[in-house]
Formats: structure tokens, C-alpha cells, sequence
């Protein structure tokens, strides 16, 4: 999608500016007069800067920048968090010009993180996520999340690379058990299990009885879609031959919520929970609780997969997590950019998908929500660290790794494997695209209880 | 290398030649040998051995003697081809050396040295060979070969029709597609349904919701079968009526009975009720705790005698019956027997309309097409009403939309398009009330809603706008629009494409 750049800013720019002065009036609180400042010290320069860039040369020529998006955006949080009104307001204004959520890289990340910044700038971060989530709730149903997921797994290993590793270490630790209880706590709508089903059933020895208990704390919407997800997997497992149950929990809006009496676990199964992209969910200070709640269920393997970036330990530094929040998402939607065909429709969803959590990181610090949405991303040395408190890292076994690699063969170029020993500090492996770490998936097993008796 | 033979008494008559013999040598079959055969038991060591026999001057090794005195004429060595003896031979047969394996017993031996060389390899021997495309382990190099040859040329077909060059993302397409409904059907429908619960009580309760397919005339026969067996329809005289495994409404409570009002209309499929279809053990408890909870589409065919019913939005009788179920993950027949309060109440959604999958025949595309409506939670009312609200749930808007200035698609049904659209008329009051607003009503101008669905729902006339539409898209696009958009800064600034209409931005 073309656009023209700044040389039409003149006439909008006046125009623009009589606009906003009207609305100032109207404005509560410190915005009020955060933003009136801006008024007269703006009208003066910018008319001026109206025919050319070159006049602000503090800005640059953001246009023949080929990184034009992430500069900008650095200057502008920059700008939010030394409270720069006149700089913020420049910024805010030039990155509308450009961005744009149908444009190329540098378009989307600068539409998206425009949107959070605005929100930062003008305190309106959760309102404006509030309504982004449940505008993407009404657009989804069964379907569209279905063939979003499928297709993303299909052009991408992003989730598909938790999936192949956390299967590995599912099946090599429930080997030999005849009644398998896995509690399922994922973002992917059970589009892991197909391919475990199906190594169940391919088993030497007798197919295991499966129970597959779904927990979900998202939306309503999500709640509804695994009603169809579980008659499909009913059926697929009829089909495969494996003995199947399928269990949803979902009346809980925060995992923390989770007690063991609701997920009825037996006495003879043998349990696993399996958690992919789950623990970001819940707020930072719960996290240790939930992770306490987890050992109390006492499983045989815990599987872990979160995305490789840090949203938690700068949380009280905007600039710094601006910062980790921008090389995070530049790297996931510059993956996207290059795994789907040009005009997907399911890359745009997954985007827009992508700004909710933008927004929520970095325009909704202070607001404490119950809804278990947290999105605060550790990487896996943080994960670890915590998780070291109940449970001790389960390497891989070599089949599995093998099997993450022949996945990984299976895309496009450019994604690889990195494999950690476990007495480093990440134990588990990670995928890496372009040589850098976005996914990490790991396994583990409950610590060995050295004065208690085992339960 | 130790080879032990053991004589078993019998004595071998059968002469062959070295040379193709004139009769066909007759094969038993495998692990099946002939009883007059001389057994052989080999050692591991020499099963697994290869190449034993060594060139003395390269050192490179043969399988056979024969090889390796071939490969000695080669260095003028003295060689001798040992010729096939013309004395009478036995037949040899060679059992396994694993004691725990089948072949060990010399009523099952193989006849063939290779074969049980390859045998012990396979079941017995360390996997030493991996396929690099799919982490596949084979013992028996010559497996290992023949996989790598087809590893990855296969192609994998749905029964919907598409093709996939992976297994793992055939497979996990299988178990979310549509067809998948069909198959299980037909699968179903082939094999023996009988419940094989440890009470004995032999609940064949198909619930069907609607057929699907081109067989729907044979399944109507068959959709609403009585309890079977016992001839009991005496509604809750069933202590067995765990097929509430209609656990569709297996909402993971765990123990308590939960009320789950769900709507039904938002299933499309059949809820099939059958415990046991597949191959568990034998336990009861195993079995019951292996019902597929939701279950669907599944028709059940083996019964002949059984009446036809009318299906019609009327018959809730069977629904009735299951509706005191309770629905848990019942994995134990103990707990089975104690389901039976009635705190589940289905609602008796099982109106055909709502259940028809969206698949072939031209009769149901009209249902199919209400079931979508009811899927995408708007309401079924015709798309011509004016009220803004519906489409916006059709259209996954927000529902707060000031469309009344909205001046982009006067074709009547520019309702429709009013969360994409926020015009702007309005903005100048909206804007001032609360910077708030303004959010809510642009950030729904992100909601694209791109999903095709809605668009393949609805009758071309609609789809018209759905086209235009799709090229405005919302936020800061200024095409084909005038310059009323806004966008998700809840102020409306144009794209650069139309200048005059950036409206306060702050």
C-alpha cells in the first residue's frame, strides 16, 4: 500500500493543529495541560518544517532510513519518558503518517507500537486493550482460530517447535504407563495432541488410556472454540484408537485459580501438565505460587514453552522494556513477514493479535488485572530460576532433539536448534531464527524430596 | 562363533540343485517351517555379525564365503567355490536366540539365515540407523535404505481433498478437519458397537443430531435409537446413562455436577453416544473412562431393526433421557453407576437446523448458513434490517458505532460497515466527551475482521459490500472513503492520501 510522505503534511498539519486545540479543553487531568504545551511551541516550527524534513534535523530522514520504524519509535518512547511533549507529539504524528498495518515491516511495527505509545503518552493503555480484546474475540470463531493456527504451524515452527519437543519429553516420561493424565495449559488449541495421539497409538506395546484435560483462562471466546476443538479430538482419537477423555476446565479466569480437586486426578495415572505459553499469563508476583501449585499435583514432567524475551525484569524502566518489547516483536513479525505469503490474511490476524500484547506490556503498567492476562514475558533463564524451586530440569532425550531438528528441516531456511546442558543456567532447548533465541522449550521433573518421604 | 545344531530326530528328503531346481522349492510360511527341518540356533554374536568372512589381503569383508572366494580371485589367490553338495541337504530353520521372542521356539523358526539374521536385528537389536527427515530408527541397514528412499516423497491426502507432503501437519490437520466427521462415521458404522461396560448393560444410546452427507436417507433411519437392548425406554430407569458421555459437556468438572446450559446451537455435529469404540482393555473402568467425551457423527448402522424416526426438531425424547445425566469425566465404572442426578440441563437444541455441518447438499446450505450465523453468535435475523448492531456481530464490530453520519457506503446497508467506518461528523462532540470513546470507537475500526467466514455467509448482494469494504479497511486508509475515517488514535487522521481530514489528534 502506497503512501505518500510528508510533502502533503502542510495543509493537514494546520488543520490538524486547530483540531487538536479545540479538544484540549476537554481534557482531564495532567494531559490537560501536558498537552497544551505543546500548542503554541508547535504552531511556529512546524509550519516552517512544513516543506521539508530537513529543517528538524533532530528527526532525520526517516524515509530513506531502511530502520526508519525502530528509530523513531526509540526516540518516541524516548521522548514519552523524559515527558517531551513537543517531541512526542512530533513523533506521535510523523510514525501516523507512515505507519501502517498493511505496509512492510517497518509500517506494522511502527502502526502497532504507535498505538501503544499514544496509549502510554495519553494513559489510556487499558481501555484501548480492553477493546482491542474484545474486538478480536468477535471476529474469531471455531474456524478462523482453526485455520489461523494451522496455517501459522504450516508455514512456521514458532509453535510448532514447543509442541514436537514437549511431546518428546511427554512420551519419554510416560513410557510404559498405561493410564496417562495430562493436563494441557497452551495457547494453541490442542493442535499438539494430534501427533501424540498418534504415537500413542503406534506404540510397541499396548495403546494407554489418555486424559487430556484442557485448562483455560482466556476469553469467553476461547472457551466456546474448545467446545469444538474437543468433539474433534474425541473423534480423532477414535479414529487413531486410543482410549480418550477429554476434560475443559474453564471456569477460571487466572490459572492461579486452579486447584488439584478440580482437575480430578486419580490415583493410578500417571500426570503430566504441559504448559505452553501459560506462565506469561500470570501476573509476576503470583508466578512462584502457581509454580508451588503445579509441584502440589505432584506430575511425573512438567513441560515448558514460552517465548524467549524479558517484559518482566524492566517493567519499571519504560525505555528498557520499550526496548526489549521492540526487538522482540521486530523479530516475530520480520519472521512472519517472511513465512507467509505476502497477502495472508491469517499474518494480519496474528499481528493484530501481537498489538494487544504490546499494548498491554507497555501502556497497562499499573493496572492489576484478575483476568490472567498478563503477558510479561521471562526468558528461560528467569523461567528456570523460578522453576527451580519445586522442580529439577529433565534433558531431552536424543530422539526427541532429533525430532525437533527433522521439524525444523521441514520449513524454511533460517530456524535452527540450540541445546542447553542442564546444569546451565537455561537447561532445555531453543529455537532460533536468524541465529537468535525466540522460543524456549524445556522439561522437568518434580525435585526428589530428600527429607519427606515421596508422596 | 558358536553354532549349535540341533538334531531333532527327523530326517530331510527333499533333494535340491544347485542350479534353478526344477520344481519351485515350496515355502513355508514364515515361522511356520517345515517339522523335518534341521533346527539351528545361532548366537546373537553370530546374527549380528557381518562381513565374518575376511580377505586376508585387504581385509574387507563378506556376508557369504562364496563372496569372499570370488573376491580372492581378484588378488590371484588360490580360490575354491565350494559347489553345492549333491547329497541330500536339510533344510535348515533357525530359531531366534531371545528367549522372550516368538521365533525362539522351534515350532516358529524362520527358514531363511538372512531372515532371522534381519529378525534379530529388527526386534532385537539397537536401532542404529536414523532417517535425517523424520528421526525414524531402523536396526537393518537395508530398512533404513528402502525408508530413505520414500521418506518424505509421500504424499498424505485428506479426505477433504488437500494434500500434505508432512505427516505431523497431515495429521494434525486430520483431527481438526470437517471430513474427519464423515470418516468417523463410516468407521463407526463398520465395526461392532457394543458397550462393553463392566455392568453388562448394553447401552447402544446413539444420539444423532444430523446426518451428514450424501447417506442422509439411511441415517435418518437410524437416528434416534431407542435403548437397545433391554427394549427399555422407560426414561430413567437407565442407571447407565453415562453416555452423557454427551460430555460435550465434559466442561472438566471434575466431580461436581455442574448445570451446564450450553447452547447447542452451536454444535454442528452429531453427538454420538457410544462408550467404547475402539481398543481398550478390557476393564470396565478402562472402557468407560475411555468413551470419547465429545463425540460425534457417528451413525449407527448395525441395528436393522430399528424404527425409523422421523427426525424432526421435535424429537427431544432421547435428549430428555440423557439430560439427568450427569456429565463428568467418569473413569470409573463405580463412578458410572452413581450418575444419575439430573443437573444437566440441555437444553433441546437439537433442532436440525443447527446441526447440519456445512457440507454438500443444496438443502442444507440454507442451515448451514443459520448454523454459521448462530456460530458467529450473531443473531438469525435477515441481513436487511437496519440495525447496526447485528452486523457488527456478524461483522465482529464493536457495537458501539456512530454510523449515523457514516456518509462511506450509502448503499443501505452501510449500517454494516459502521465499526469500520466511524465518521467523523461526529467526532468533534464524541471527541470532546471522552478521549475514551474515542478509543473504543476507533480501536474498532481494528477489528478488520478479515475472517472470510462472514463474507462466504452471506448472499452476493451483501458480499458486494463486503468487496468494497475489504479495500477500505479501516484505520487510516483513506480510500475510496470521503475522509471520514478514524482511526485507532480515536482521532481522524486520514492516511496521507487524503490530506484534509486529520481531525484533532490528541
Amino acid at each position: 500500500m502506497e503512501k505518500s510522505l510528508f510533502f502533503t503534511k502542510p495543509t493537514n498539519y494546520s488543520y490538524f493543529l486547530e483540531k487538536k486545540n479545540v479538544q484540549y479543553h476537554h481534557f482531564h487531568g495532567h494531559h490537560h495541560i501536558h498537552l497544551i504545551n505543546m500548542q503554541n511551541p508547535n504552531q511556529q516550527p512546524h509550519h516552517e518544517n512544513s516543506s521539508s524534513r530537513s529543517q528538524s534535523p533532530e528527526y532525520g530522514e526517516p524515509v530513506s532510513d531502511a530502520k526508519w520504524a525502530p528509530r523513531l519509535l526509540r526516540e518516541c518512547a524516548t521522548a514519552i519518558y523524559n515527558k517531551d511533549s513537543r517531541k512526542i507529539h512530533h513523533l506521535l504524528w510523523m510514525l501516523n503518517e507512515l505507519a501502517s498495518p498493511y505496509g512492510d515491516c517497518n509500517q506494522k511495527l511502527a502502526f502497532y507500537f504507535l498505538q501503544a505509545l499514544f496509549c502510554k503518552a495519553t494513559d489510556t493503555g487499558l481501555r484501548c486493550y480492553k477493546t482491542l480484546t474484545s474486538a478480536s474475540e468477535k471476529s474469531k470463531s471455531f474456524d478462523s482460530s482453526r485455520k489461523l493456527i494451522l496455517k501459522f504451524q504450516e508455514v512456521s515452527p514458532w509453535t510448532t517447535f514447543g509442541h514436537v519437543a514437549s511431546n518428546g519429553a511427554l512420551l519419554e516420561a510416560l513410557d510404559g504407563e498405561n493410564k496417562l493424565h495430562i493436563i494441557d495449559i497452551s495457547d494453541t488449541f490442542c493442535t499438539q495432541w494430534p501427533t501424540l495421539l498418534e504415537a500413542l497409538a503406534t506404540r510397541n506395546d499396548e495403546t494407554p488410556h489418555l486424559k487430556l484435560t484442557v485448562v483455560v483462562t482466556e476469553s469467553i471466546l476461547v472457551k466456546s472454540v474448545m467446545k469444538e476443538v474437543a468433539q474433534r479430538m474425541g473423534k480423532f482419537a477414535r479414529l487413531m484408537g486410543v482410549p480418550f477423555e477429554f476434560n475443559v476446565i474453564s471456569e477460571l479466569n487466572h490459572l492461579k485459580e486452579l486447584t488439584k480437586e478440580s482437575l480430578n486426578i486419580q490415583e493410578e495415572e500417571a500426570l503430566a501438565v504441559n504448559c505452553i505459553g501459560a506462565l506469561r499469563k500470570v501476573e509476576i508476583e503470583e508466578r512462584g505460587a502457581v509454580i508451588r501449585m503445579l509441584q502440589s499435583l505432584n506430575p511425573k514432567v512438567v513441560t515448558i514453552v514460552e517465548h524467549e524475551a524479558d517484559f518482566s525484569s524492566t517493567r519499571n524502566d519504560f525505555v528498557k522494556s520499550f526496548e526489549e518489547c521492540l526487538r522482540f516483536y521486530t523479530l516475530y513479525f520480520e519472521m512472519l513477514d517472511e513465512s507467509f505469503p505476502t497477502t495472508s490474511n491469517e499474518r494480519l490476524v496474528i499481528e493484530r493479535e501481537s498489538s494487544k500484547c504490546i499494548v498491554k506490556v507497555l501502556a497497562c503498567d499499573n493496572e492489576i488485572s484478575d483476568q490472567g492476562d498478563s503477558e510479561r514475558r521471562e526468558r528461560g533463564n528467569q523461567w528456570s530460576e523460578r522453576l527451580r524451586e519445586c522442580f529439577t530440569p529433565s534433558p531431552l532425550n536424543d530422539d526427541a532433539v532429533d525430532d525437533v531438528k527433522a521439524l525444523l528441516k521441514r520449513y524454511k531456511a533460517g530456524w535452527s536448534l540450540v541445546q542447553q546442558q542442564v546444569d546451565q543456567e537455561s537447561p532445555g532447548i531453543y529455537l532460533t531464527w536468524r541465529e537468535e533465541q525466540v522460543v524456549w522449550a524445556s522439561s522437568w521433573k518434580p525435585q526428589e524430596k530428600s527429607m519427606e518421604g515421596a508422596t | 562363533m558358536t553354532e549349535e545344531v540341533i538334531s531333532n530326530g527327523f530326517t530331510h528328503n527333499s533333494i535340491e540343485g544347485s542350479n534353478p531346481p526344477p520344481l519351485k522349492k515350496k515355502r513355508n510360511l514364515p515361522g511356520n517351517p517345515d517339522p523335518e527341518a534341521e533346527v539351528i540356533a545361532l548366537s546373537p554374536k553370530t546374527l549380528m555379525a557381518t562381513n565374518r568372512f575376511l580377505c586376508e589381503i585387504c581385509g574387507k569383508g563378506f556376508q557369504r564365503d562364496q563372496n569372499l572366494q570370488l573376491h580372492r580371485r581378484g588378488h590371484n589367490l588360490p580360490w575354491k567355490l565350494k559347489q553345492r553338495t549333491s547329497k541330500e541337504v536339510r533344510k535348515r530353520v533357525y530359531v531366534c536366540p531371545e528367549k522372550t521372542c516368538v521365533h525362539h521356539h522351534p515350532s516358529r523358526a524362520l527358514g531363511d539365515l538372512t531372515g532371522i539374521k534381519k529378525h534379530y536385528c529388527r526386534k532385537h537389536g539397537e536401532k542404529k540407523w536414523k532417517c535425517e527427515k523424520c528421526s525414524k530408527r531402523y536396526a537393518v541397514q537395508s530398512d533404513w535404505k528402502a525408508h530413505s528412499k520414500t521418506c518424505g516423497t509421500r504424499e498424505y491426502r485428506c479426505d477433504c481433498g488437500t494434500i500434505f507432503s508432512r505427516r505431523d501437519s497431515f495429521v494434525t490437520h486430520r483431527a481438526f478437519c470437517d471430513a474427519l466427521a464423515e470418516e468417523t462415521a463410516r468407521v463407526t458404522a463398520a465395526s461392532n458397537m457394543h458397550n462393553s461396560l463392566a455392568t453388562g448393560n448394553n447401552i447402544n444410546y446413539h444420539f444423532i443430531g444430523a446426518p451428514l452427507g450424501p447417506n442422509m436417507a439411511q441415517h435418518f433411519s437410524s437416528l434416534f435409537k431407542p435403548l437397545p437392548n433391554n427394549n427399555n425406554n422407560n426414561e430413567n430407569s437407565d442407571p447407565m446413562r453415562r453416555d452423557y458421555q454427551l460430555s460435550l459437556w465434559n466442561m472438566g468438572v471434575g466431580q461436581e455436577q455442574e448445570q451446564i446450559g450450553i447452547n447447542i446451537n452451536n454444535f454442528r455435529e452429531i453427538h454420538h453416544i457410544n462408550p467404547i469404540h475402539h481398543t481398550s482393555p478390557s476393564a470396565a473402568a478402562a472402557a468407560a473412562a475411555a468413551t470419547t467425551v465429545y463425540d460425534t457423527t457417528t451413525l449407527i448402522p448395525s441395528r436393522s431393526n430399528v424404527p425409523p424416526v422421523s427426525y424432526n426438531n421435535n424429537n427431544h425424547v432421547n435428549w430428555d433421557q440423557l439430560v439427568g445425566t450427569k456429565i463428568s469425566s467418569v473413569n470409573n465404572a463405580e463412578q458410572l453407576s452413581t450418575v444419575t442426578s439430573p443437573n444437566i440441563s440441555v437444553p433441546s437444541l437439537f433442532s436440525t437446523q443447527h446441526q447440519l455441518p456445512p457440507s454438500s447438499t443444496a438443502t442444507m446450505s440454507a442451515t448451514a448458513l443459520l448454523q454459521k450465523a448462530a456460530q458467529i453468535g450473531a443473531t438469525t435475523t435477515t441481513p436487511t434490517t437496519t440495525d447496526p448492531s447485528i452486523f457488527l456481530g456478524n461483522f465482529g464490530m464493536m457495537n458501539n458505532c456512530n454510523d449515523k453520519n457514516n456518509n462511506q457506503l450509502q448503499e443501505g446497508d452501510n449500517n454494516k460497515f459502521c465499526g469500520f467506518y466511524v465518521s467523523t461528523g461526529a467526532t468533534n462532540n464524541s471527541i470532546s466527551t471522552s478521549h475514551g470513546s474515542d478509543v473504543d470507537q476507533s480501536s474498532s475500526v481494528n477489528d478488520f475482521s478479515a475472517t472470510i467466514h462472514p463474507i462466504q455467509m452471506y448472499p452476493p448482494s451483501k458480499r458486494r459490500h463486503i468487496q468494497i469494504e475489504d479495500n477500505v479497511k479501516g484505520v487510516g486508509v483513506g480510500v475510496g472513503g470521503g475522509g471520514q475515517t478514524r482511526d485507532f488514535l480515536g482521532v481522524g487522521v486520514q492516511s496521507i492520501c487524503h490530506p484534509p481530514s486529520i481531525n484533532g489528534w490528541i
